[in-house]
């Protein structure tokens, strides 16, 4: 039976939901990653694809191309602030939010961006909008951080999301992940979201959760996967059982299922 | 407390406020007021529920039955989202050359924009015209009152919230101008402002009120105080928050809820 807890979001059940988090985890074997594999091979397209979370809780619907914007530019630019801010708590979160921008804008001139990164779009706004980018980074890191203080254990910001390519399947899972919480020895995911969850947050974070264990060179699950969505004050979470990750993997092939459909009818 | 700042005190000074007076921390309200407002959709939904849920915002307390109110209207409304754009800008230290051309280039970058946009597009040059003066005059008196916050206060623009109650067929809808402070274990020194482009009226307070609501559901603790700010006018309003502000506004909400569903 799969797990999905619903919780008010205050500091005190944040850090009641990391402690009671279960010290039984499974872990993935490679006969899982060859299962899963050939699951994938089965439904391949003739492009790359990539699928998350967010796929996961649309059912494969494919949507509009993607476009940098202040609101999706937010977590990447505030992830990098607080990292900073961390290593000089001095700074302000203003100062540190200008200084990843500023450092972003550099790799532009040193010529080491691809079109369509994060600093290339960074590149060409106007100074209003780049103020509005600004804006909305700062909120994201101030918010970040009063999370990431409110937990008593120790805590540390990844240094990327979790992916995982799929061996000959042209697939790249991606697992977004915003604070990883040490739990004796086992790990506590967390992940921010904006908004209020739907009622496919569930799934969401299970294949976030299956997509991070994958991730894991050993293949340990972490204990628990939480979704915090600060705006509604709510939290959802799901622990590393086997039922979860089977049921975050079955998720995720029938989202390669749902858009190998689409590309096909499309193609027709 | 209603101050009415032309240059000092600046709003900065009046949200400093005494340090001394601040109150503990009230993480028990919460739950009493959710209570409150559970009884009394269910009080109003007698029988059926209904088909989509029922959305409130701060504009649905802002809206007067005996008076067209002209914050309302669609110049009004497109004043509001630039002079919130520009208020976003000053908070993060942009200088503003061109009052209107910055908030207009800053609301394009922002993907919420949508069909208010499109108006703005349609405007002919006259409107436009108007538009530009009187968003700059609004931005001469945010510059002058407004000051510059401390970075430790933590300024957040533009924050959002939204709470489902009755099982998910009423949902509260909040966007709150600026939101500084924090919770810490024994205080919090949360503010929440709004900037409203209109001159504060009875609205006003309602949607000051509402902020507080909100903000107690979401983060189940109490803010410290909650304000309004006319950028029209240059008047400030500020409430401490107590139990009863909060209780009046969970009036207000199902007074709301009564008249959407009584007009549905």
């Amino acid at each position: 039976m799969t797990t999905l807890l619903h919780r008010r979001y205050t500091d005190g059940q944040l850090n009641a939901l990391i402690d009671s988090s279960p010290a039984e985890i499974a872990t993935l074997t490679d006969d899982h990653r060859r299962s899963l594999t050939s699951r994938f091979r089965a439904v391949s397209l003739t492009q790359h694809r990539r699928l998350d979370a967010w796929a996961v809780e649309q059912a494969g619907r494919v949507g509009g191309p993607f476009h940098w914007s202040p609101s999706t530019a937010r977590r990447v630019i505030a992830n990098g602030a607080l990292r900073r801010h961390l290593a000089r708590p001095d700074t302000s979160m203003l100062v540190c939010v200008h200084d990843e921008i500023d450092a972003q804008l550099t790799r532009v001139v040193a010529g080491h961006v691809r079109p369509g990164s994060l600093a290339s779009w960074l590149s060409t706004l106007s100074r209003p909008a780049l103020g509005l980018t600004v804006a909305e980074a700062v909120n994201g890191a101030t918010q970040l951080a009063h999370v990431a203080n409110a937990i008593e254990r120790e805590w540390q910001l990844p240094d990327s999301d979790a992916y995982y390519d799929v061996a000959a399947a042209r697939t790249t899972l991606r697992a977004r992940r915003d604070l990883i919480v040490d739990r004796d020895g086992a790990r506590v995911v967390l992940r921010l979201r904006a908004g209020a969850p739907g009622k496919s947050a569930g799934p969401g974070l299970r294949a976030d959760m299956t997509i991070d264990t994958l991730a894991d060179l050993e293949g340990v699950a972490p204990s628990r996967f939480i979704g915090l969505w600060p705006e509604a004050g709510v939290m959802l979470c799901v622990d590393g059982t086997m039922a979860d990750l089977r049921a975050g993997a079955r998720d995720l092939v029938r989202t390669a299922v749902a858009q190998r459909r689409s590309a096909l009818s499309l193609a027709a | 407390m209603t101050i009415s700042l032309d240059c000092e005190p600046r709003v900065v000074d009046v949200l400093r406020g005494d340090r001394q007076k601040r109150p503990r921390l009230d993480t028990t309200s919460a739950a009493g007021l959710r209570a409150q407002l559970e009884d009394g959709i269910h009080d109003i939904f007698t029988k059926d529920l209904p088909p989509s849920p029922l959305v409130v915002r701060p504009s649905s307390l802002r809206e007067s039955w005996h008076a067209t109110d002209l914050s309302s209207s669609t110049l009004g409304l497109i004043r509001g989202a630039l002079v919130t754009q520009l208020l976003r800008l000053r908070l993060v230290g942009v200088t503003i050359d061109n009052a209107f051309d910055d908030a207009v280039a800053a609301w394009r970058a922002d993907a919420g924009a949508g069909p208010l946009l499109a108006t703005f597009d349609q405007l002919d040059g006259d409107d436009r015209a108007r538009l530009a003066t009187d968003v700059t005059a609004h931005d001469v008196t945010l510059s002058r009152c407004f000051g510059q916050l401390p970075s430790h206060w933590m300024a957040r623009s533009c924050v959002r919230a939204t709470q489902r109650l009755a099982g998910g067929h009423v949902i509260l809808r909040d966007v709150v101008d600026l939101t500084i402070g924090a919770n810490t274990a024994e205080s919090t020194t949360v503010v929440l402002v709004d900037v409203t482009t209109s001159p504060l009226g009875e609205s006003a307070e309602r949607t000051l009120r509402f902020h507080a609501l909100v903000e107690t559901l979401r983060t189940s603790v109490v803010p410290l105080r909650s304000a309004v700010f006319s950028s029209a006018t240059g008047e400030f309003w500020t409430r401490d928050i107590e139990p009863e502000l909060l209780a009046r506004s969970v009036d207000d909400v199902l007074e709301v809820l009564q008249a959407l569903w009584s007009a549905r």
